[in-house]
Protein backbone atom coordinates (compact mmCIF):
# COMPACT_ATOMS: atom_id res chain seq x y z
CA UNK A 1 0.00 0.00 0.00
CA UNK A 2 0.95 3.50 -0.69
CA UNK A 3 2.08 5.46 2.46
CA UNK A 4 -1.00 8.58 3.50
CA UNK A 5 1.07 10.94 3.05
CA UNK A 6 2.15 10.15 -0.39
CA UNK A 7 -1.47 9.20 -1.15
CA UNK A 8 -2.11 12.90 -0.16
CA UNK A 9 0.84 14.66 -2.55
CA UNK A 10 -0.43 12.09 -5.54
CA UNK A 11 -3.62 13.08 -4.29
CA UNK A 12 -3.35 16.85 -5.10
CA UNK A 13 -0.65 16.69 -8.31
CA UNK A 14 -4.10 15.16 -10.18
CA UNK A 15 -6.03 18.09 -8.39
CA UNK A 16 -3.87 20.76 -10.32
CA UNK A 17 -3.27 18.85 -13.36
CA UNK A 18 -7.45 18.27 -13.64
CA UNK A 19 -8.11 22.01 -12.63
CA UNK A 20 -6.00 23.85 -15.32
CA UNK A 21 -7.16 20.90 -17.68
CA UNK A 22 -10.52 22.29 -16.96
CA UNK A 23 -9.60 26.06 -17.00
CA UNK A 24 -7.60 25.83 -20.46
CA UNK A 25 -10.43 23.85 -22.12
CA UNK A 26 -12.93 26.42 -21.16
CA UNK A 27 -10.94 29.14 -22.30
CA UNK A 28 -10.31 27.51 -25.99
CA UNK A 29 -13.51 26.52 -26.19
CA UNK A 30 -14.48 30.64 -25.85
CA UNK A 31 -12.13 31.33 -28.25
CA UNK A 32 -12.63 28.47 -30.73
CA UNK A 33 -13.80 30.75 -33.75
CA UNK A 34 -11.04 33.21 -32.88
CA UNK A 35 -8.01 30.62 -33.66
CA UNK A 36 -9.57 29.53 -36.82
CA UNK A 37 -6.73 30.26 -39.44
CA UNK A 38 -9.45 30.81 -42.39
CA UNK A 39 -12.86 31.20 -43.24
CA UNK A 40 -14.51 29.33 -45.39
CA UNK A 41 -16.41 30.29 -48.52
CA UNK A 42 -19.98 29.04 -46.41
CA UNK A 43 -18.93 31.23 -43.59
CA UNK A 44 -18.29 34.27 -45.87
CA UNK A 45 -21.48 33.43 -47.78
CA UNK A 46 -23.46 33.68 -44.69
CA UNK A 47 -22.17 37.01 -43.76
CA UNK A 48 -20.09 35.71 -40.78
CA UNK A 49 -17.24 38.81 -42.01
CA UNK A 50 -17.52 42.26 -42.10
CA UNK A 51 -17.26 43.96 -45.13
CA UNK A 52 -14.30 45.78 -45.40
CA UNK A 53 -11.94 43.76 -42.84
CA UNK A 54 -9.19 42.18 -43.67
CA UNK A 55 -9.42 38.20 -44.04
CA UNK A 56 -8.24 34.95 -44.60
CA UNK A 57 -10.12 32.14 -47.10
CA UNK A 58 -9.57 28.60 -47.59
CA UNK A 59 -10.47 26.25 -50.48
CA UNK A 60 -9.84 24.49 -53.14
CA UNK A 61 -9.25 26.23 -56.31
CA UNK A 62 -11.81 25.49 -58.53
CA UNK A 63 -11.45 22.91 -62.14
CA UNK A 64 -11.15 25.39 -64.81
CA UNK A 65 -11.27 28.52 -63.51
CA UNK A 66 -7.64 29.89 -62.91
CA UNK A 67 -6.87 32.71 -65.50
CA UNK A 68 -3.41 34.07 -65.53
CA UNK A 69 -3.19 37.42 -67.32
CA UNK A 70 -0.31 36.85 -70.44
CA UNK A 71 1.42 40.30 -69.74
CA UNK A 72 1.12 40.53 -65.87
CA UNK A 73 1.42 38.19 -63.10
CA UNK A 74 -2.11 39.13 -62.38
CA UNK A 75 -3.95 36.23 -61.77
CA UNK A 76 -8.09 35.04 -60.77
CA UNK A 77 -9.53 32.17 -59.39
CA UNK A 78 -12.88 30.54 -57.93
CA UNK A 79 -12.18 29.17 -54.13
CA UNK A 80 -14.92 26.79 -53.22
CA UNK A 81 -15.76 24.44 -50.61
CA UNK A 82 -18.60 22.40 -53.02
CA UNK A 83 -21.17 23.96 -51.14
CA UNK A 84 -20.25 28.08 -51.83
CA UNK A 85 -17.51 30.05 -54.41
CA UNK A 86 -16.12 33.26 -53.81
CA UNK A 87 -13.63 34.65 -56.85
CA UNK A 88 -10.31 35.83 -56.06
CA UNK A 89 -8.07 37.81 -58.00
CA UNK A 90 -4.27 38.12 -57.07
CA UNK A 91 -1.25 39.68 -58.46
CA UNK A 92 2.14 38.13 -57.55
CA UNK A 93 4.22 34.83 -57.52
CA UNK A 94 1.97 31.74 -56.31
CA UNK A 95 3.38 29.20 -54.47
CA UNK A 96 4.86 25.93 -56.45
CA UNK A 97 1.88 23.69 -54.98
CA UNK A 98 -0.75 26.29 -56.18
CA UNK A 99 -2.71 24.61 -59.01
CA UNK A 100 -7.00 24.02 -59.62
CA UNK A 101 -7.86 21.13 -57.53
CA UNK A 102 -5.57 22.62 -55.00
CA UNK A 103 -6.71 23.92 -51.25
CA UNK A 104 -5.19 27.07 -50.60
CA UNK A 105 -5.45 29.87 -48.00
CA UNK A 106 -5.50 33.70 -49.66
CA UNK A 107 -5.28 36.76 -47.16
CA UNK A 108 -7.05 39.94 -48.40
CA UNK A 109 -10.56 41.98 -48.26
CA UNK A 110 -13.79 41.85 -50.13
CA UNK A 111 -14.59 44.65 -52.55
CA UNK A 112 -18.32 45.86 -53.22
CA UNK A 113 -18.46 43.40 -55.88
CA UNK A 114 -18.19 40.53 -53.81
CA UNK A 115 -14.40 39.49 -55.51
CA UNK A 116 -11.70 38.58 -52.87
CA UNK A 117 -8.82 40.97 -53.62
CA UNK A 118 -6.08 39.06 -52.15
CA UNK A 119 -2.40 40.38 -50.87
CA UNK A 120 -0.82 36.90 -50.13
CA UNK A 121 -1.75 33.33 -51.45
CA UNK A 122 -0.73 30.00 -49.40
CA UNK A 123 -0.63 26.25 -50.77
CA UNK A 124 -2.37 24.36 -48.66
CA UNK A 125 -1.08 20.74 -48.70
CA UNK A 126 -3.85 17.76 -47.64
CA UNK A 127 -2.18 14.69 -45.72
CA UNK A 128 -2.07 12.46 -48.41
CA UNK A 129 0.84 11.09 -50.34
CA UNK A 130 1.35 9.77 -53.68
CA UNK A 131 3.75 8.96 -56.19
CA UNK A 132 3.45 10.41 -60.00
CA UNK A 133 3.09 6.64 -60.81
CA UNK A 134 0.16 5.84 -57.99
CA UNK A 135 -1.26 8.91 -59.11
CA UNK A 136 -1.69 8.03 -62.79
CA UNK A 137 -2.29 4.59 -62.35
CA UNK A 138 -5.82 5.92 -60.36
CA UNK A 139 -6.44 8.66 -62.85
CA UNK A 140 -6.39 6.09 -65.45
CA UNK A 141 -8.38 4.01 -63.37
CA UNK A 142 -10.82 5.88 -63.32
CA UNK A 143 -10.59 7.45 -59.70
CA UNK A 144 -10.52 11.15 -59.12
CA UNK A 145 -7.67 11.65 -56.59
CA UNK A 146 -8.00 15.43 -55.84
CA UNK A 147 -11.67 14.76 -55.09
CA UNK A 148 -10.83 14.39 -51.67
CA UNK A 149 -13.63 16.77 -49.38
CA UNK A 150 -11.61 20.34 -48.12
CA UNK A 151 -12.05 20.52 -44.88
CA UNK A 152 -12.70 23.77 -44.17
CA UNK A 153 -14.80 24.09 -41.06
CA UNK A 154 -14.05 20.76 -39.10
CA UNK A 155 -16.88 21.13 -36.45
CA UNK A 156 -19.73 21.42 -39.18
CA UNK B 1 5.59 -2.12 3.12
CA UNK B 2 8.29 -3.82 1.30
CA UNK B 3 7.88 -6.75 -1.22
CA UNK B 4 5.04 -5.38 -3.40
CA UNK B 5 6.59 -1.84 -4.18
CA UNK B 6 10.39 -2.67 -4.19
CA UNK B 7 11.16 -2.98 -7.79
CA UNK B 8 9.83 0.46 -7.71
CA UNK B 9 12.22 1.92 -5.00
CA UNK B 10 14.84 -0.21 -6.52
CA UNK B 11 14.17 1.85 -9.93
CA UNK B 12 14.93 5.16 -7.73
CA UNK B 13 18.21 4.35 -6.79
CA UNK B 14 21.05 5.89 -8.74
CA UNK B 15 23.64 2.80 -8.73
CA UNK B 16 21.25 0.83 -10.23
CA UNK B 17 20.75 2.71 -12.95
CA UNK B 18 23.82 3.62 -13.60
CA UNK B 19 25.05 -0.42 -13.28
CA UNK B 20 21.77 -1.21 -15.82
CA UNK B 21 22.59 1.59 -18.51
CA UNK B 22 26.10 0.37 -18.34
CA UNK B 23 24.94 -3.06 -19.90
CA UNK B 24 22.03 -1.31 -22.15
CA UNK B 25 24.04 1.23 -23.90
CA UNK B 26 26.05 -0.87 -26.20
CA UNK B 27 22.87 -2.50 -27.59
CA UNK B 28 20.93 0.98 -27.71
CA UNK B 29 23.64 2.81 -29.33
CA UNK B 30 23.68 -0.01 -31.68
CA UNK B 31 20.18 -0.13 -32.77
CA UNK B 32 19.76 3.68 -33.38
CA UNK B 33 22.67 3.63 -35.61
CA UNK B 34 21.28 0.66 -37.91
CA UNK B 35 18.14 2.55 -37.57
CA UNK B 36 19.20 5.87 -38.39
CA UNK B 37 21.13 4.47 -41.12
CA UNK B 38 18.41 2.91 -43.00
CA UNK B 39 15.93 5.47 -42.26
CA UNK B 40 18.20 8.30 -43.97
CA UNK B 41 19.38 5.88 -46.80
CA UNK B 42 15.57 5.36 -47.44
CA UNK B 43 14.40 8.17 -47.93
CA UNK B 44 17.31 10.21 -49.85
CA UNK B 45 17.66 7.27 -52.40
CA UNK B 46 14.45 4.78 -52.36
CA UNK B 47 11.31 7.10 -50.99
CA UNK B 48 9.42 7.94 -54.00
CA UNK B 49 8.64 11.66 -54.79
CA UNK B 50 4.86 12.73 -53.86
CA UNK B 51 3.29 13.68 -57.20
CA UNK B 52 2.76 17.07 -56.30
CA UNK B 53 5.64 18.12 -53.99
CA UNK B 54 8.27 16.37 -55.39
CA UNK B 55 12.02 15.88 -53.82
CA UNK B 56 10.30 18.06 -50.66
CA UNK B 57 8.35 15.20 -49.30
CA UNK B 58 11.78 13.75 -48.04
CA UNK B 59 12.22 16.66 -45.43
CA UNK B 60 8.99 15.05 -43.94
CA UNK B 61 10.64 11.61 -43.03
CA UNK B 62 12.85 13.54 -40.43
CA UNK B 63 10.19 16.52 -39.31
CA UNK B 64 7.56 13.97 -38.65
CA UNK B 65 9.90 12.17 -36.80
CA UNK B 66 11.19 14.32 -34.51
CA UNK B 67 7.77 16.42 -34.11
CA UNK B 68 6.29 13.59 -32.91
CA UNK B 69 9.26 12.29 -30.34
CA UNK B 70 9.01 16.32 -29.41
CA UNK B 71 5.65 15.43 -28.25
CA UNK B 72 6.56 13.04 -25.49
CA UNK B 73 9.07 14.82 -23.61
CA UNK B 74 6.09 16.68 -21.30
CA UNK B 75 4.65 13.09 -20.19
CA UNK B 76 7.57 12.06 -19.52
CA UNK B 77 8.58 14.96 -17.36
CA UNK B 78 5.34 15.10 -16.21
CA UNK B 79 5.52 11.12 -15.04
CA UNK B 80 8.92 11.78 -13.92
CA UNK B 81 7.80 15.07 -12.01
CA UNK B 82 5.32 13.06 -10.02
CA UNK B 83 7.75 10.54 -8.98
CA UNK B 84 9.59 13.48 -7.17
CA UNK B 85 6.66 14.86 -5.53
CA UNK B 86 5.12 12.14 -4.53
CA UNK B 87 7.77 9.72 -3.58
CA UNK B 88 10.80 12.29 -3.67
CA UNK B 89 13.34 9.90 -5.54
CA UNK B 90 16.39 11.72 -6.36
CA UNK B 91 16.81 9.97 -10.13
CA UNK B 92 13.25 11.01 -11.39
CA UNK B 93 14.29 14.26 -10.71
CA UNK B 94 17.83 13.86 -12.78
CA UNK B 95 15.98 12.28 -15.21
CA UNK B 96 13.28 15.40 -15.52
CA UNK B 97 16.02 18.01 -15.66
CA UNK B 98 18.04 16.30 -18.04
CA UNK B 99 15.11 15.87 -21.03
CA UNK B 100 14.19 20.31 -20.44
CA UNK B 101 16.91 21.07 -22.97
CA UNK B 102 16.50 17.60 -24.89
CA UNK B 103 13.32 18.89 -25.39
CA UNK B 104 13.94 22.10 -26.49
CA UNK B 105 16.26 21.71 -29.34
CA UNK B 106 13.86 18.50 -30.87
CA UNK B 107 11.07 20.86 -30.80
CA UNK B 108 13.57 23.95 -31.98
CA UNK B 109 14.35 20.97 -34.62
CA UNK B 110 10.58 20.57 -35.56
CA UNK B 111 10.23 23.95 -36.03
CA UNK B 112 13.32 24.25 -38.09
CA UNK B 113 12.28 21.70 -40.56
CA UNK B 114 8.89 22.36 -40.74
CA UNK B 115 9.76 25.94 -41.60
CA UNK B 116 12.02 24.71 -44.39
CA UNK B 117 9.39 22.78 -45.62
CA UNK B 118 6.58 25.03 -45.82
CA UNK B 119 9.24 27.81 -47.39
CA UNK B 120 8.62 25.65 -50.61
CA UNK B 121 4.93 24.23 -50.15
CA UNK B 122 3.39 26.58 -48.70
CA UNK B 123 4.92 29.71 -49.84
CA UNK B 124 5.57 30.92 -46.06
CA UNK B 125 8.08 30.80 -43.26
CA UNK B 126 5.55 31.03 -41.06
CA UNK B 127 2.60 31.74 -40.16
CA UNK B 128 1.39 32.90 -36.58
CA UNK B 129 -2.45 32.16 -37.34
CA UNK B 130 -1.96 28.43 -37.41
CA UNK B 131 -2.28 27.01 -34.45
CA UNK B 132 -0.38 24.26 -34.39
CA UNK B 133 2.52 25.96 -35.23
CA UNK B 134 1.73 28.68 -32.73
CA UNK B 135 1.52 26.03 -29.87
CA UNK B 136 4.52 24.18 -30.69
CA UNK B 137 6.44 27.45 -30.33
CA UNK B 138 4.59 27.63 -27.16
CA UNK B 139 5.95 24.54 -26.30
CA UNK B 140 9.89 25.80 -27.14
CA UNK B 141 9.14 28.63 -24.70
CA UNK B 142 7.62 26.14 -22.08
CA UNK B 143 10.66 24.42 -22.37
CA UNK B 144 12.61 27.47 -21.91
CA UNK B 145 10.98 28.53 -18.97
CA UNK B 146 11.27 24.93 -17.09
CA UNK B 147 15.20 25.58 -17.99
CA UNK B 148 14.86 28.78 -16.68
CA UNK B 149 13.08 28.28 -13.62
CA UNK B 150 15.22 25.61 -12.47
CA UNK B 151 17.98 27.98 -12.52
CA UNK B 152 15.87 30.70 -10.88
CA UNK B 153 15.48 28.81 -7.74
CA UNK B 154 18.70 28.35 -5.45
CA UNK B 155 17.18 25.57 -3.34
CA UNK B 156 17.57 22.16 -5.49
CA UNK B 157 14.66 20.44 -3.64
CA UNK B 158 11.92 23.85 -4.15
CA UNK B 159 13.25 23.72 -7.75
CA UNK B 160 12.86 20.52 -8.62
CA UNK B 161 8.55 20.46 -7.45
CA UNK B 162 8.43 23.73 -9.24
CA UNK B 163 9.77 22.18 -12.38
CA UNK B 164 7.50 19.19 -11.79
CA UNK B 165 4.22 20.92 -11.53
CA UNK B 166 5.47 22.84 -14.73
CA UNK B 167 5.74 20.10 -16.53
CA UNK B 168 2.35 18.63 -15.50
CA UNK B 169 0.97 21.23 -16.28
CA UNK B 170 2.59 21.31 -19.84
CA UNK B 171 1.11 18.50 -21.14
CA UNK B 172 -2.29 20.22 -21.74
CA UNK B 173 -0.06 22.25 -24.50
CA UNK B 174 0.77 18.53 -25.54
CA UNK B 175 -3.09 17.33 -26.16
CA UNK B 176 -3.30 21.10 -27.84
CA UNK B 177 -0.55 20.14 -30.27
CA UNK B 178 -2.10 16.88 -31.23
CA UNK B 179 -5.47 18.05 -32.23
CA UNK B 180 -4.74 21.17 -33.06
CA UNK B 181 -5.18 20.49 -37.01
CA UNK B 182 -8.45 18.66 -36.14
CA UNK B 183 -10.12 21.22 -34.02
CA UNK B 184 -9.30 24.46 -36.17
CA UNK B 185 -8.79 25.59 -39.62
CA UNK B 186 -4.96 25.63 -40.40
CA UNK B 187 -2.24 25.82 -42.81
CA UNK B 188 -0.72 22.26 -41.45
CA UNK B 189 -2.27 19.48 -42.88
CA UNK B 190 -3.70 16.72 -40.27
CA UNK B 191 -2.46 13.28 -39.64
CA UNK B 192 -2.09 10.98 -42.44
CA UNK B 193 -3.67 7.84 -42.53
CA UNK B 194 -2.01 4.84 -43.07
CA UNK B 195 -2.63 2.78 -46.09
CA UNK B 196 -1.31 -1.24 -46.09
CA UNK B 197 -1.33 -1.22 -49.85
CA UNK B 198 1.52 -0.76 -51.85
CA UNK B 199 0.60 1.73 -54.79
CA UNK B 200 -2.49 3.22 -53.09
CA UNK B 201 -2.27 6.81 -51.51
CA UNK B 202 -0.37 6.87 -48.53
CA UNK B 203 0.81 3.44 -48.97
CA UNK B 204 4.20 1.42 -47.45
CA UNK B 205 6.38 2.93 -49.50
CA UNK B 206 5.97 6.28 -48.42
CA UNK B 207 5.20 5.42 -44.47
CA UNK B 208 8.10 2.92 -44.21
CA UNK B 209 10.90 4.88 -43.77
CA UNK B 210 9.24 7.73 -41.56
CA UNK B 211 8.11 4.71 -39.14
CA UNK B 212 12.02 4.04 -39.22
CA UNK B 213 13.11 7.17 -38.79
CA UNK B 214 10.30 7.74 -36.02
CA UNK B 215 12.32 4.76 -33.99
CA UNK B 216 15.62 6.19 -34.50
CA UNK B 217 14.72 9.31 -32.95
CA UNK B 218 13.21 7.63 -30.03
CA UNK B 219 16.27 5.55 -29.81
CA UNK B 220 18.65 9.11 -29.84
CA UNK B 221 16.26 10.37 -27.25
CA UNK B 222 17.11 7.49 -24.93
CA UNK B 223 20.74 6.82 -25.54
CA UNK B 224 20.68 11.20 -25.26
CA UNK B 225 19.05 11.09 -21.83
CA UNK B 226 20.99 8.17 -20.05
CA UNK B 227 24.17 9.77 -21.21
CA UNK B 228 23.32 12.98 -19.92
CA UNK B 229 21.71 11.72 -16.39
CA UNK B 230 24.63 9.09 -16.00
CA UNK B 231 27.02 11.96 -15.66
CA UNK B 232 24.53 13.96 -13.42
CA UNK B 233 24.42 10.49 -11.27
CA UNK B 234 28.73 10.57 -11.02
CA UNK B 235 28.48 14.32 -10.24
CA UNK B 236 25.54 14.45 -7.78
CA UNK B 237 26.70 10.91 -5.68
CA UNK B 238 30.57 12.04 -5.49
CA UNK B 239 30.50 11.16 -1.92
CA UNK B 240 29.24 7.48 -2.33
CA UNK B 241 31.41 4.50 -2.22
CA UNK B 242 30.64 3.30 -5.52
CA UNK B 243 31.31 6.54 -7.54
CA UNK B 244 34.68 6.80 -5.48
CA UNK B 245 35.39 3.08 -6.73
CA UNK B 246 34.43 3.79 -10.27
CA UNK B 247 36.62 6.81 -10.83
CA UNK B 248 39.66 5.08 -8.80
CA UNK B 249 38.70 2.76 -11.69
CA UNK B 250 38.99 4.86 -14.62
CA UNK B 251 42.29 6.24 -13.31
Amino acid sequence: MMKPHRRKRLGLVLFIAFGMSVAVALTLFALSQNINMFYSPTQVANGEVEAGTMFRIGGMVKDGSVEQQQESLAVSFVTTDYTNDVPIEYEGILPDLFREGQGIVAEGRLNATGVFQASRVLAKHDENYMSPEVRAALEQAGADPENHQFRANPED
Amino acid sequence: MAGRWQWFHRLGSPKWFYEKTTRWLPWLVGAMALFLTVGIVWALLFLPPDYQQGHTSRILVVHVAVAGTSLSFFPLMAVAGTVTLVWRMKLADMVARNAAPLGAWFTFLTLATGSIWGSVSWGTWWEWTDSRLVSMLFQFFLLLGVISLRSAIENAETAARACALLSIVGCINVVIIKYSVDWWNTLHQPSSPISMEVGSPNGPEFWVATAVMIVAVYLFLAVSLILTTRNEIIQRENKAQWVRELVAQAR
